[in-house]
């Protein structure tokens, strides 16, 4: 295809140069036409690719700001649409001027396999053993163990705290699980058939990935390794059976700006014959709906995530719960907060029961500043055989602290301990055995709030009649208004609404997909420990856990106002409530997946080729896709404009426009510019359908010339004196080119070579309703008087033009103006301007030295286009 | 995604489509959108079926799966532009490189389509292709008419 168009091109052009005149034969002419149609096309697919370029370029910018989730899916298919597009540009580029820009290709070859290069990047595991035991494990171990387990490791190793023993199942045994028999092949294909959709198919995919990895086989190496760290721990237990805790350490799990909190799967009490089988659950729990959700939410790949597993030795806890080292709902202050319950800590982290807090201030004798106990009604144990099980406090204890004096101030003095080692405030998970040994299980960096809400300044009272409840916690600051949505089924998920208030009963980690896409959280039950009060904190989503009455104070699609600061919530929006905004959170700033997109960025979006006046707008200079982008669409334009240049046609292969009288007008058809097949030698008005072509007329004919400026002196010196020079000039000589316009039309394509006087325009206009391919371009050169006035009527018509909106530029004597991308109207408008200042600017360059004649002319022009442009012209010739 | 609403063009309703995907599922959908819209499309499941289709049936536009069994979407690609060079190809592919697309189109496709599929960008690409099968056909009557055919694109 190309070469034939090459071909084409070539033989039109040695036809023009070798006949002495301008002819072409019936078959150039449609040869010309096919031409015109092929280089029209790429044309239009160039500019088609060129808006797509700069749609998926917004697109990143707009991900990098950070506000809103993107998947790795998402920067693998923005790039990717990037490079296509951009690719595809050069291709149509080669299709208009073929040869002439081939170092394209290498510019973009050398930045997209920089952009390759970063989207395959593949982190090596530093250590491929596949089980490490507790005791050899450090916080530099995060890619190995996971970050749970890593910091785990620092307590036991470097604070020297109690932790109980056990081992990591590592990356490395990840790595190996998944690729063994295809595993992570096959996860990797159920993802992208899903593609798009997999927020509708959240469920069904997660269900079908899991099934997949609960009936792999443990491969034997892995199995072997298990066997033996459990052996060695069974010797440090006197050689008894050990009873496990079997939890997640996953990638990205209690980062800083990432907890992953309660999305991924833990055992508690495992008895070790069963323990390949929850192995496989927590590997599975990585595809939960949740955390497929929630990973996308933060930006992580999936292969980002590698799922290791810690193997603890079970403490059979009479209380247990969480330390946080600073209130993680203000960091103003400084107390440190203990949640605590009796039984295991998972009743405190799962956020299914209330429990007494304590606050400590950070004083020497860490003083007791607040005790709230609560009726501790259910705890959760060990269970005899293996696994926990919930049940009842006796009702006398129930009501009692759940923790000692003592015990408040160890807590509190080791996890201040902790704080000091990692530097920055801790959320850490604690237990108590039967004799009174603290173990610390869990330690992560904690999530912080700004300072909330100024509640004197808002005088509330008067808001006193649309208050709803005023009982809770704050969960996660903030405020917010919208419908409320009911939530108590697994089903009611696919309903929810974006934006909606979401209301449950629990605040259980199964909610946690909705989050990102709530206004607000209302919870009849949890605490601000739980795993969906960290979730709503990270998305910044205010929440409000513990209203007894959520489920039954408003109807589902109610607009209502939540103030979490307030622990409030208003029926109705409560505007100088929702007006005290917070800064807003930027959840996907500093995760893997949102560097990647802006290291690939780097080389997409700068435009270092901004002049294509510089000498360095050269196609080996584009770095960036945005340079190539550019480069091309300046140069794609300059190359269409030249088609009808370079061509002339004889008066047999044209019609003659006949507009009352026949004119020094011909026209030849390209393609659908008329409306019909005219016979013989002349075409009307009527008979033609290009819009632009159409357009220029109206602007030509719409207000008749006054004929030549009266000349000074000197510019009928200058016109004499050049006529003897340059018998082109003269008017009846020999030159078929004197006064003679010819137009190349479509439908919605139009050129115009003219010359009229001893000016030489050249316009070229595609006008259609996709706004985007709309282009209009503008030359013109010449005249009769001496270079200064030539050069003086250019100013003139380049001021006029860039008044209505023109980009116009002088060269030497040409004047170049440009106008792209605007709607149909407004082009056609433009074209009628260029139509109007085509006949009225002739031989003003005579008046260019007298500033009044040019100030006349100016204000005549003017006044004449905007009459055009509101449609109070007289039509006349 | 319903693209039912849209309607297409004069080039795309007299455009003959093939669509050739081992994937059954995502064939059905598509022809059912396709058809719903009042287009013609025919489906073909491995590009030996497909190359039998194009012998026996005018095809315009061809729409393709990049990974089939037995012989890829490349090859198949290099086959069909070999035979019928004024078809037009438009590939589809999930590969997280963009190399194996630029690859097809420097083989001959006219363009590439990154999975997830995206109907409505999809159909662009189609009209867009079956505008082009309309202008290579005229191009290939003339080249005829002048006694020039056989020599190809």
């Amino acid at each position: 295809m190309l070469k034939t168009l090459g071909n084409r091109l070539q033989k039109l052009f040695t036809k023009d140069r070798d006949t002495e005149g301008p002819s072409l034969d019936t078959a150039a002419v449609e040869e010309l036409q096919l031409t015109f149609k092929t280089r029209y096309y790429s044309f239009r697919q160039l500019l088609t690719a060129n808006t797509k370029t700069l749609e998926s370029m917004a697109e990143i910018e707009k991900a990098l700001q950070g506000f809103e989730p993107f998947s790795f899916s998402f920067v693998q298919k923005a790039c990717g649409t990037v490079s296509i597009n951009v690719f595809s540009m050069i291709q149509h580029m080669e299709n208009i001027a073929p040869g002439k820009y081939s170092a394209l290709r290498e510019s973009f070859a050398s930045i997209q396999s920089r952009i390759d290069t970063l989207l395959r990047q593949k982190k090596e595991l530093s250590d491929r053993r596949l089980v490490i035991p507790l005791e050899a494990i450090t916080s530099d171990m995060t890619d190995v163990v996971g970050g749970k387990m890593a910091n785990l490791g620092d307590v036991k190793n470097r604070l020297q705290m109690r932790v109980p023993g056990g081992f990591v199942i590592t990356a490395a045994a990840h790595e190996l699980f998944m690729n063994t028999d295809g595993l992570q092949k096959e996860v990797d294909r159920l993802f992208q058939v899903a593609g798009s959709d997999l927020d509708r198919n959240l469920d069904l995919v997660s269900s079908q990935i899991r099934q997949l990895i609960l009936s792999a086989d443990v491969p034997e190496p892995i199995y072997n390794a298990v066997i033996a760290a459990y052996e060695k721990l069974k010797q440090q237990h006197g050689g008894q059976e050990v009873r496990l805790a079997v939890r997640s350490s996953a990638h990205g799990e209690d980062s800083e700006n990432s907890s992953f909190a309660g999305q991924y799967r833990s055992e508690l009490n495992v008895n070790f014959a069963q323990f390949f089988h929850f192995f496989k659950q927590i590997l599975a729990s990585k595809y939960s709906p949740q955390a497929i959700a929630y990973k996308i939410n933060k930006g992580f790949r999936d292969e980002d995530i590698a799922m290791c597993v810690g193997c603890l030795a079970m403490v059979d806890a009479v209380a247990g719960g969480v330390v946080y080292t600073r209130n993680p709902l203000d960091r103003r202050d400084d107390n440190i907060y203990i949640n605590s319950t009796w039984g295991l800590p998972k009743a405190v982290v799962d956020g299914d029961t209330l429990c007494d807090l304590f606050v400590v201030a950070r004083d020497e004798a860490l003083t007791i500043v607040r005790e709230e106990i609560y009726d501790k009604a259910f705890q959760v144990i060990c269970y005899e055989e293996d696994g926990c099980i919930r049940t009842e406090t006796d009702a006398d204890t129930a009501k009692l602290p759940s923790l000692t004096e003592g015990q408040i101030r160890e807590l509190a003095d080791a996890a201040l301990q902790i704080e000091d080692y990692y530097e920055s405030p801790q959320d850490i998970e604690w237990a108590i055995c039967s004799d009174g040994t603290i173990y610390f299980l869990q330690s992560r960096p904690l999530q912080q709030m700004e300072a909330s809400l100024p509640t004197d300044e808002l005088n509330l009272d008067r808001f006193a009649a649309s208050l709803l409840t005023d009982i809770g916690i704050n969960a996660s600051p903030g405020t917010a208004s919208g419908r409320i949505f009911k939530v108590s089924k697994k089903v009611d998920i696919l309903q929810f609404p974006e934006g909606a208030v979401l209301v449950v009963e629990q605040a259980l980690p199964t909610w946690a997909p909705l989050v990102a896409r709530a206004a607000a959280v209302i919870s009849e039950r949890g605490g601000f420990a739980g795993h969906l009060a960290n979730v709503a904190r990270e998305f910044g989503v205010p929440a409000i856990f513990g209203v007894t009455s959520a489920m039954d104070m408003a109807e589902n699609g109610e607009l209502v106002t939540v103030s979490a600061d307030l622990k409030r919530v208003y029926l109705g929006s409560i505007a100088p409530l929702l007006e005290w905004k917070r800064p807003e959170l930027t959840p996907m700033k500093g995760s893997p997946i949102y560097e990647l997109l802006q290291q690939a960025s780097r080389h997409i979006i700068p435009l270092n080729l901004i002049d294509p006046e510089s000498r360095d707008f050269q196609p080996q200079n584009c770095t960036t896709f945005h340079d190539i982008t550019r480069f091309i669409h300046e140069k794609s334009v300059v190359e269409m404009f030249n088609f009808g240049k370079d061509h002339h046609f004889s008066e047999r292969s044209s019609k003659q426009l006949h507009y009352k009288v026949p004119m020094n007008w011909w026209i030849l058809n390209l393609d659908d510019g008329f409306v019909h097949e005219v016979q013989g030698k002349y075409v009307r008005l009527e008979d033609i359908a290009s819009i632009p072509m159409l357009a220029f007329w109206e602007g030509f004919v719409a207000i008749p010339w006054d004929g030549p400026p009266a000349m000074d002196g000197g510019g009928m010196t200058t016109i004499l004196f050049r006529s003897t020079m340059n018998t082109a000039l003269v008017t009846g000589s020999q030159s078929k080119y004197a006064d003679r316009n010819y137009f190349m039309i479509s439908k919605n394509f139009c050129t115009l070579s003219s010359r009229l006087g001893y000016h030489f325009s050249t316009m070229e206009a595609m006008v259609s309703e996709r706004a985007v391919e709309n282009y209009l371009g503008f030359k013109f050169k010449g005249g009769a008087a001496d270079y200064e006035r030539c050069l003086g009527r250019l100013h003139f018509i380049q001021e006029i033009l860039e008044r209505y909106g023109f980009r116009a530029s002088i060269n030497g004597d040409n004047l170049d103006a440009r106008l792209e991308g605007r709607r149909m109207e407004y082009m056609l408008e433009r074209l009628k301007i260029l139509g109007y200042l085509t006949l009225h600017t002739r031989q003003l360059d005579m008046i260019m030295g007298n500033n009044a004649h040019v100030k006349y002319y100016m204000k005549k022009l003017t006044d004449d286009i905007d009459q055009i442009l509101v449609g109070q012209h007289t039509c006349a010739v | 995604m319903n693209c039912a609403h849209i309607t297409p063009s004069n080039a795309m309703v007299q455009a003959n489509l093939l669509l050739v995907d081992d994937e059954t599922a995502f064939c059905t959908d598509l022809q059912n959108q396709l058809q719903a819209m009042g287009l013609c499309l025919r489906a073909a499941t491995c590009c030996r079926e497909a190359l039998q289709l194009l012998a026996v049936q005018d095809v315009d536009v061809v729409i393709m799966d990049m990974q089939m069994p037995e012989i890829d979407g490349i090859q198949c690609l290099r086959q069909i532009k070999q035979h019928w060079p004024e078809v037009e190809v438009i590939l589809l592919t999930g590969h997280a490189s963009v190399q194996s697309g630029i690859e097809g189109m420097e083989s001959g496709a006219f363009d590439y389509c990154l999975k997830p599929i995206d109907v409505r960008e999809l159909l662009d690409k189609v009209e867009w292709a079956a505008q082009k099968a309309l202008i290579n056909k005229e191009s290939k009557t003339t080249d005829q008419d002048r006694g020039v055919a056989g020599q190809g694109e």
